[in-house]
């Protein structure tokens, strides 16, 4: 797809040549075209840590090592964008009995309210709970590949990726599976939107979700029943209740962070599989090499790009980073950084160090990446056994999307 | 051979268990559960294979017999 470029910001005075480097993550013309070569190219011609001028102007952090640490320091690597004691101030201000508004805790908070929050999902998403899944997720996956291989051709993308997470969101849930077309479409319209920082909007969008949920979530208040919403109102957070805002909040979060990385993540593998027939061969000949195969695929195609705010003025790896500046955790960089992973650009499931930062590292990472796992490697597994060799259609040239999750927009495949 | 591992800084990636779920036990929420194990005779390789798979790199195998 192509984007205009964003405007340039004037260049702050602590910005030196040597960290300065123009670089729209959401619309460089060469990225989007193929946005890991571009990358592979940016650790030849970039500074490992480089500002941009584009998008408002911000930090871009590309090497391993500047990701690996600042994942792992929440002190100077904030998460709340917004401050939580603004956001508080904020809501004591609304009317009484204006409608809750949603934030996707426990992204956006810092410890160590963050692990007060996360505790209660992170027992839901262990793996454990994940692996009893794994059944349910299969079926979902056998009925939508075998739906597309009867058409001989199809995009990837809409056919498979898009639907199978938002059906296991649903499932999980315990939402009713006649709402899919309304999720569906409040997930196009979210991803669509994606670049678009308009809070109001934001807002709105997530006042969507939660009027479609919250007579499900109600429900299971007094009716409980062998799934998440039930599960959670049974928790506490910290030493209280599970309140209806907290519902909320955690629909919110599971509905933005879950649907779209899953969907890109799925979409770049099926991709790297159409363009090497050799790689399918060997899969379907040896399935038991796909776990393999699927981490590989994870950090030679890294598609998350999470956001920080530096909390206090700081010299990070012989940079001057100012309090306020926000930061791209650049981890589809780390992973292709040569310094850890010798012959970055050469996919090789059978490598030394395969332990990559697809899903960060530190507190923040990511809580569903059991799920994930699990959604690309029975994906992978069941469209090998199932399609014989299948390649993209070369009439139907593909078209990435950079910003903050990285992908293709549709993948033609013929088989 | 000793295994330690730095529990507090578990993030519950359980990449460790993914290679052996018994040298690197979970506890129900799925980060370690354990920070000392004795690594029984013949599991040495796997044992730095599972200090290898953590991303966080707080697994740290003490090889007594170097
Ligand atoms: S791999 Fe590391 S971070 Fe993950 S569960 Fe094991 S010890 Fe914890």
């Amino acid at each position: 797809m192509s984007e205009t470029l964003s405007p340039a910001v004037a260049r702050p005075d602590h910005i030196t040549d040597a960290v300065f480097y123009d670089f729209d993550m959401f619309a460089d013309p060469a990225y989007l075209a193929n946005p890991h070569a571009r990358i592979l190219d940016m650790h030849k011609s970039a500074p490992p840590i480089f500002w941009t001028p584009r998008n408002g102007g911000h930090w871009m952090f590309v090497s391993h090592a500047a990701n690996f640490e600042a994942s792992r320091d929440v002190e100077k690597f904030s998460s709340e964008i917004v401050p939580q004691s603004k956001i508080k101030e904020m809501m004591s201000k609304l009317p009484p009995g204006a409608p809750h508004i949603p934030q996707p805790l426990p992204i956006n908070i810092d410890p160590p309210e963050h692990t007060a929050y996360r505790a209660p999902l992170q027992r839901a998403f262990s793996p454990k709970a994940i692996n009893e899944l794994k059944g349910s997720i299969r079926e979902l996956a056998i009925s939508l590949i075998e739906e597309m291989k009867a058409k001989g051709t199809a995009d990837f993308v809409a056919d498979v990726a898009e639907p199978l997470p938002v059906q296991v969101f649903l499932k999980m849930f315990g939402l009713p599976l006649e709402r899919q077309a309304a999720y569906r479409a409040l997930v196009k319209e979210h991803m669509e939107n994606i670049r678009n920082h308009d809070t109001a909007a934001i807002v709105r969008r997530m006042l969507k979700l939660t009027a479609i949920m919250k007579d499900t979530i109600l429900d299971r208040k007094a009716n409980p029943k062998d799934d998440l919403i039930s599960m959670l109102w049974q928790t506490r957070i910290g030493d209280r209740e599970t309140t209806i805002n907290d519902m909320e909040n955690y629909c919110v979060v599971l509905f933005t962070a879950g649907l779209d990385t899953v969907v890109n993540g799925i979409s770049l593998g099926a991709h790297h599989l159409a363009t090497n027939p050799e790689l399918q061969q060997q899969l379907r000949a040896d399935p038991s090499q796909i776990p393999a195969a699927t981490e590989e695929m994870l950090r030679r195609y890294t598609f998350t790009v999470p956001l920080r705010v530096v909390s206090k003025d700081i010299e990070f790896q012989g940079v001057n980073l100012k309090a306020g500046e926000r930061i791209m955790l650049f981890l589809p960089g780390a992973d292709l950084d040569a310094k850890e992973y010798p012959n970055p650009e050469v996919y090789n499931h059978k490598r030394e160090n395969s332990v990559h930062i697809a899903f960060g590292a530190g507190p923040h990472r990511c809580l569903g990446s059991h799920l994930a796992r699990v959604e690309l490697q029975v994906v992978y597994e069941e469209l090998l056994a199932r399609l014989p060799q299948f390649s993209l259609d070369t009439s139907k040239p593909v078209s990435f999307h950079g910003g903050h999750v990285v992908g293709p927009d549709h993948v033609w495949l013929n088989w | 051979m000793k295994i330690r591992i730095d529990k507090a800084r578990c993030v519950g990636n359980a990449r460790c268990a993914a290679i052996s779920e018994t040298l690197f036990p979970l506890d129900d929420e799925g980060y370690i559960a354990v920070s000392e194990v004795d690594v029984p005779p013949g599991q040495e390789q796997l044992a730095r294979r599972g200090a290898r798979a953590c991303p966080e790199r707080i697994i740290v195998v003490e090889d007594d017999s170097q």
